[in-house]
């Protein structure tokens, strides 16, 4: 069994690295990526300075806190992005076949088929977090928490993003009802939780969890509460767990198809 | 000893029935119909061990699915399955250390490496040790004739190099049996040949089963002993390439260049291809007529040039679909 979770998370490792090196072929277009990524999320700070510089308190979160919420948000979705970025190609990957190549080999067929794509900007999403966490909060014990959160709040993306793009084993089009889930949590993640009140914030901590990636994590970096992180990991958990069964159940209903394609 | 054991397998697909234009396609988002396709229809064969046999049948007859349910990838409906003892739909982990899948349509291999990374990351994904990987590589790219190109980015080689790799990547563990489904698809004869070539020396060497689907008839003349053929989902021919061609091979072919004109038009057993005058191509239907009376109708002093050939095996396979299409 141990072996097994050896082999299978040194598969996944092989493959996020080849996937980068296709990344990598063009040396302009990588750095080009990752850099405009990081002038992309810096440019929103300015919007922010200038409503902080109107008044102190905006939904409750003091400019420090936005600065670490752009941080967790833009490393949960480079984390997810970086590693598992084919979870938000899975509906694709689905209709067009694509899952043959993974199923004939004898490894977890989610992990191969999520891990097989990267997305370079999302280095740069990285990058900008972690220059907002350092610029937030200076700890090294602060580096270690935000490190766990993004990972746990990356895993919750790419869960959400592996339980919509299954949807697709049981409906046509499942590609658009993703792209629209998978947009909400990010169109949400960068306000302040307290500008949002009644039925929205209920859904912004259940079924569109933003709440957990996002805004939790802000608050253990600021006040670290023991059954805050019991909550964003159980969550994670649950749609890690959620997300296999899902796909799993609906691999039983995969019908492949005879479309040319390629592993590019 | 069988390798493949196939009883009673069917599957279905639920497909949608769309009706015409932009009203057809707003009426069905309402009231969808659907229209339930029987891919597969009750199909039962065994393979021994290294056997290489051709599934064959016209397009859309059933021989993809079929192949993909071998493999584990699609699920049937009812019936059993048994892949070196193993089920695909429980075991498919364990049958995929055991299998090999190369589809001609679909390539497995990553376009930005070299076949000898590729080779490598397979090797992982089957945990191969280093060693016997590299030994393995050094093994297949001699016997496959990579050498030249093993260093070259999959996506500067040709089609024929390329599909050389894919064989060599679903090689790299081993497999004892090997699905290859349209392996041959889109290359120039010479490729071809070649690629039979190896296909052969390969069963030769390792003894490994070897399950083709091909639409050509020179794969699968060339490389198969057996012959199954599917087509509506069922099964319609399961025999000896041997058998095949004796049962179906009632007819010859006669080319013959003459001295003088001669008039056939009436004779039993024989049909006129084409009368160019003093070049004439007959049939001959051997049932009915042998070909040495078919040829003393010619005469042969008045015979200046002859060939007698075999009806080619794509006529065969073609009249065999045919016959299923009147049924």
């Amino acid at each position: 069994m141990l072996t097994a979770v050896k082999n299978q998370g040194k598969i996944s490792i092989l493959s996020i690295k080849y996937a980068l090196m296709k990344e990598m072929l063009n040396k302009t277009t990588f750095l080009t990526n990752v850099i405009f990524m990081i002038l992309n999320n810096a440019s929103f700070i300015i919007q922010w300075i200038v409503l902080y510089s109107i008044q102190d308190n905006i939904g409750g979160y003091t400019f420090q806190q936005v600065l670490l919420l752009w941080g967790v948000a833009a490393g949960s979705y480079g984390v997810s992005h970086f590693f598992f970025e084919n979870a938000y190609e899975l509906a694709e990957t689905i209709t067009d076949g694509k899952l043959d190549a993974y199923i004939v080999q004898p490894k977890n067929i989610l992990l191969s088929a999520i891990t097989s794509k990267v997305k370079t900007s999302a280095l740069g999403d990285l990058l900008y977090a972690y220059i907002m966490c350092v610029v937030v909060a200076r700890s090294f014990s602060s580096i270690l928490l935000f490190t766990f959160l993004i990972i746990c709040g990356g895993i919750i993306l790419t869960g959400i993003a592996v339980i919509l793009g299954s949807l697709s084993f049981w409906f046509k089009r499942a590609d658009m009802v993703a792209e629209a889930g998978n947009g909400w949590m990010t169109n949400f993640a960068n306000y302040p939780d307290g500008i949002f009140k009644g039925v929205v914030k209920v859904l912004l901590y259940t079924l569109i969890p933003v709440g957990i990636v996002n805004y939790i994590p802000v608050q253990l970096l600021t006040h670290f509460r023991l059954s805050n992180l019991g909550i964003v990991v159980g969550f994670a958990s649950v749609i890690i767990l959620l997300a296999f069964i899902v796909f799993y159940r609906g691999l039983k209903r995969y019908s492949s198809s005879n479309l040319m394609s390629m592993r590019i | 000893m069988n390798v493949i054991e196939v009883k009673n397998l069917c599957k279905t697909f639920k497909v949608k029935k769309k009706e015409k234009g932009l009203k057809g396609s707003f009426r069905s988002l309402w009231h969808p119909k659907y229209q339930k396709i029987e891919a597969v229809k009750n199909i039962e064969f065994t393979v021994e061990k290294g056997e290489m046999i051709a599934f064959i049948g016209p397009n859309g007859a059933g021989k993809s699915t079929t192949i993909k349910m071998l493999t584990g990838i699609l699920y049937p409906d009812k019936g059993d399955i048994s892949i070196l003892g193993l089920d695909p739909r429980k075991a498919r982990k364990k049958l995929a250390y055991e299998i090999g899948t190369v589809f001609g349509q679909k390539e497995q291999l990553w376009t930005h490496l070299t076949p000898y990374d590729n080779f490598k990351f397979f090797g992982a994904i089957y945990d191969i040790p280093e060693e016997a990987v590299e030994r393995k590589i050094q093994e297949l790219s001699t016997l496959f004739e990579l050498e030249e190109f093993i260093n070259t980015p999959v996506r500067n080689l040709s089609l024929g190099q390329r599909i050389r790799c894919e064989i060599v990547a679903s090689l790299i563990h081993d497999p004892k049996i090997l699905f290859l489904d349209e392996p041959t698809i889109g290359l120039d004869p010479v490729v071809k040949e070649n690629i039979r070539a190896l296909i052969k020396r390969m069963n030769k060497e390792y003894k490994t089963t070897i399950f083709l689907t091909s639409h050509d008839t020179s794969d699968i003349e060339k490389l198969c002993k057996r012959v199954v053929i599917i087509n509506h989902g069922e099964l319609v021919l399961d025999d000896s390439m041997e058998n095949l061609k004796y049962h179906y091979l009632n007819k010859k072919i006669v080319e013959a260049k003459m001295k003088e004109k001669v008039n056939l038009e009436d004779e039993d057993g024989i049909t006129i291809l084409k009368d160019k005058g003093y070049n004439l191509k007959i049939e001959v239907d051997t049932s009915k007529k042998s070909v040495a009376d078919a040829l003393k109708l010619l005469n042969p002093d008045n015979i200046i040039d002859i060939n007698i050939s075999n009806i080619p095996l794509e006529n065969i396979i073609t009249e065999i679909y045919k016959k299923e299409e009147d049924k």
